[in-house]
């Protein structure tokens, strides 16, 4: 194996790849622009709807400003606007107000009953619960106090102890869990579409342009062909990891609306040591895209055949990427064998700063084997005259 | 420098099933001549030429280039040929001394040595005015002599040329075929296909007429009009198109 013919082989993939423009815009564009921009666009339709939703969740229907009006007060005083309807339960459906109140008799017991009408599927239909709860738990308790004011008893036997909850997660490990679960799948999405222009151009679309005749005629052998080839897609698969988690960093940490994120979510911005190691993790995965992607692209006889051959395989690489994003799995030895879904897990674990060493090293170990297993499957096919020579 | 010994190539075809490319083809190219392939289209030709180029395997048959059998040192082989194919391949996202530094790099060519081949291809082929333009906008003319000129870079002492004049208008075919000549002078072997009568009379030392995958004659000019009677080697090459495809109707 001469690796010298790899190079140049490699070199000359890569000057095409960096100036062909399909390829540019999946490798560098999507990722430095769309990703800042997806994340912009979130976060400002998320804090525009909140604001929206608080706005709307301060409208509470009733039957009339006569009927429960110790309640109507209290919701006054917590910031609510009453609206007289008619039929309650049909003014929340049809979203004239947030939420309603209305007394009504418990048919068992003959207890008053408050009935507080919501609509779980809208955001601020369950703002206005909680907060319609709330005044009503504040109403009870101010009404208990001032019958116990009378009898003597101390008002603390209302409340013999409170709850606290306390979250023992550092900041890096909440950010760990946002940043981390999305994001192996984002790269593994985004690192097979990159890999795939630049497969099917150096495959495919060299049979089209008819230059690969020329390229087999030279003494170069078919494996160091494929090599330089395969080195190129991988790089090309890296690039493109290296700019979506490049680019999701500074997002979440100097982006206008990376402030608000963090303190929505209560986490730190992803470190530059997890970064890091993330990218160094994906490096067989690259290989292994771009090799089973060369090795496909090689049946196709033109660049559109090529789309329709790696199209759904970028679909089948995102399955294992949307099982790594289910919450409470964990990366044991066994599961760290099954490639993409590996990375993806891997990636959330190093985020979450308590991946094992054990299962990175197997899933390290495995992705290389897979890696070496697809270069050799690809070397095989270049040999096939009947794939080369499709006509 | 070139001997091929009952060559032979068959495929199969989805529609037509077996297909014989080529059958049982035995013919010799010596150092310092010019050995012209002519043939109607799918008569075989480029076949042939891929065989001999390693790029394809034959199903029956061998051949020697420059010493080396095809089968056994297909490497050996590609390192003493220069090989020009039928569609140019041009890398449409390179320039000409892109091109060239690669297919230069890929014969082992580095350096010093490689930059000044380079610009000898660049005067010989008068490529100057375009060197550093990217391919997809040059002319065929052009893109031919950038083929050429990366076909003969490493200075092979075979070149085997499928239609290396195809599509060129005239100063730049005989730009092509004075390199040629020059390149015979030097004591290359070459051996090429073309579809131009004229350029094959005006070439060629020898010439092999194949037809159905056959090699339906084979000789200098003067043993072609000896065996067809005919003067013009427009009209010999008919004649023998026409023999072949009555010896096919008889066989049939």
């Amino acid at each position: 194996m001469n690796l010298k013919i790899s190079a140049a082989v490699y070199q000359k993939e890569m000057l095409e790849v960096f100036r062909d423009r399909r390829t540019m815009i999946s490798m560098v564009v999507v990722p430095l622009l769309a990703i800042p921009l997806l994340f912009s666009l979130i976060n400002g339709f998320m804090s525009s709807r909140e604001k929206e939703a608080q706005g709307e969740a301060l409208s509470v229907g009733v039957l009339g400003d006569d009927k429960l009006p110790t309640v109507i007060q209290s919701l006054k005083a917590a910031g609510f606007q009453p609206v007289v309807k008619a039929d309650l339960r049909a003014a929340v459906e049809k979203k004239e107000v947030a939420a309603a109140v209305e007394e009504t008799d418990d048919a068992t017991t003959g207890e008053k009953l408050l009935n507080v009408y919501i609509d779980r599927t809208r955001q601020a239909s369950e703002i206005a619960g909680d907060k319609i709860q709330t005044a009503i738990e504040k109403l009870k308790t101010d009404t208990v106090r001032a019958s116990l004011r009378g009898s003597g008893l101390p008002e603390k036997i209302l409340t013999p102890f409170t709850t606290k909850s306390v979250n023992v997660a550092s900041e890096k490990k909440m950010s760990g869990l946002v940043f981390g679960s999305a994001l192996g799948y984002v790269v593994i999405l985004l690192m097979f579409t990159g890999a795939m222009y630049p497969a099917i151009d150096m495959t495919a679309g060299e049979k089209e342009r008819r230059t690969l005749e020329a390229v087999l005629a030279s003494p170069a052998g078919r494996n160091e062909i494929v090599l330089g080839k395969i080195a190129a897609t991988a790089t090309a698969a890296f690039i493109t990891a290296l700019l979506t988690l490049g680019s999701m960093a500074y997002s979440f940490r100097f982006s206008p609306q990376a402030a608000t994120a963090q303190e929505t979510f209560h986490m730190a911005p992803p470190d530059m040591g997890s970064l890091a190691l993330a990218l160094v993790t994906v490096i067989p995965t690259a290989i292994v895209a771009a090799s089973l992607m060369v090795a496909i692209a090689l049946f196709a006889k033109s660049y559109k055949e090529g789309m329709s051959y790696l199209t759904p395989i970028v679909m089948l690489a995102a399955f294992p990427a949307v099982v790594g994003m289910l919450p409470g799995l964990e990366l044991t030895p066994a599961l760290a064998l099954i490639p993409i879904f590996n990375v993806c897990q891997l990636i959330k674990e190093i985020f979450l700063g308590e991946f094992s060493r054990v299962a990175y090293a197997v899933a390290f170990g495995a992705n290389l084997v897979y890696a070496a297993v697809g270069y050799f499957v690809a070397a095989r096919i270049f040999k096939s005259e009947s794939v080369l020579f499709r006509v | 420098m070139i001997h091929v010994d009952r060559l032979a190539k068959s495929f199969h075809d989805k529609k037509r099933g077996i297909v014989h490319a080529l059958e049982h083809v035995s013919f010799d190219v010596k150092p310092r001549e010019i050995f012209g392939l002519l043939g109607p289209n799918g008569a075989g030709k480029t076949t042939c030429l891929r065989l001999l180029a390693t790029i394809l395997k034959p199903t029956d048959g061998t051949a020697e280039v420059g010493g080396a059998d095809i089968l056994k040192s297909p490497e050996a082989v590609r390192r003493q040929i220069g090989f020009l194919s039928g569609d140019m391949g041009i890398p449409a996202r390179l320039t000409p001394r892109e091109v060239l530094s690669f297919f230069g790099k890929l014969n082992g060519l580095e350096g010093d040595r490689l930059r000044l081949r380079i610009d000898e291809m660049v005067e010989t082929f008068e490529m100057a005015e375009f060197a550093h333009t990217k391919t997809d906008k040059l002319s065929t003319g052009m893109k031919q002599k950038v083929a050429i000129a990366r076909t003969v870079l490493h200075d092979p002492p075979i070149l085997i040329l499928d239609e290396p004049s195809s599509g060129l208008d005239v100063p730049t075919a005989r730009l092509i075929e004075n390199y040629m000549l020059r390149a015979k002078e030097s004591g290359k072997c070459i051996l090429f296909s073309t579809h131009v009568m004229e350029e094959a009379e005006y070439l060629c030392d020898r010439i092999g007429v194949v037809h159905q995958g056959k090699l339906r004659a084979l000789g200098t000019m003067q043993e072609l009009r000896e065996l067809t009677g005919k003067h013009r080697l427009r009209e010999i090459f008919l004649d023998l198109l026409e023999i072949g495809q009555r010896a096919e109707g008889a066989r049939t």
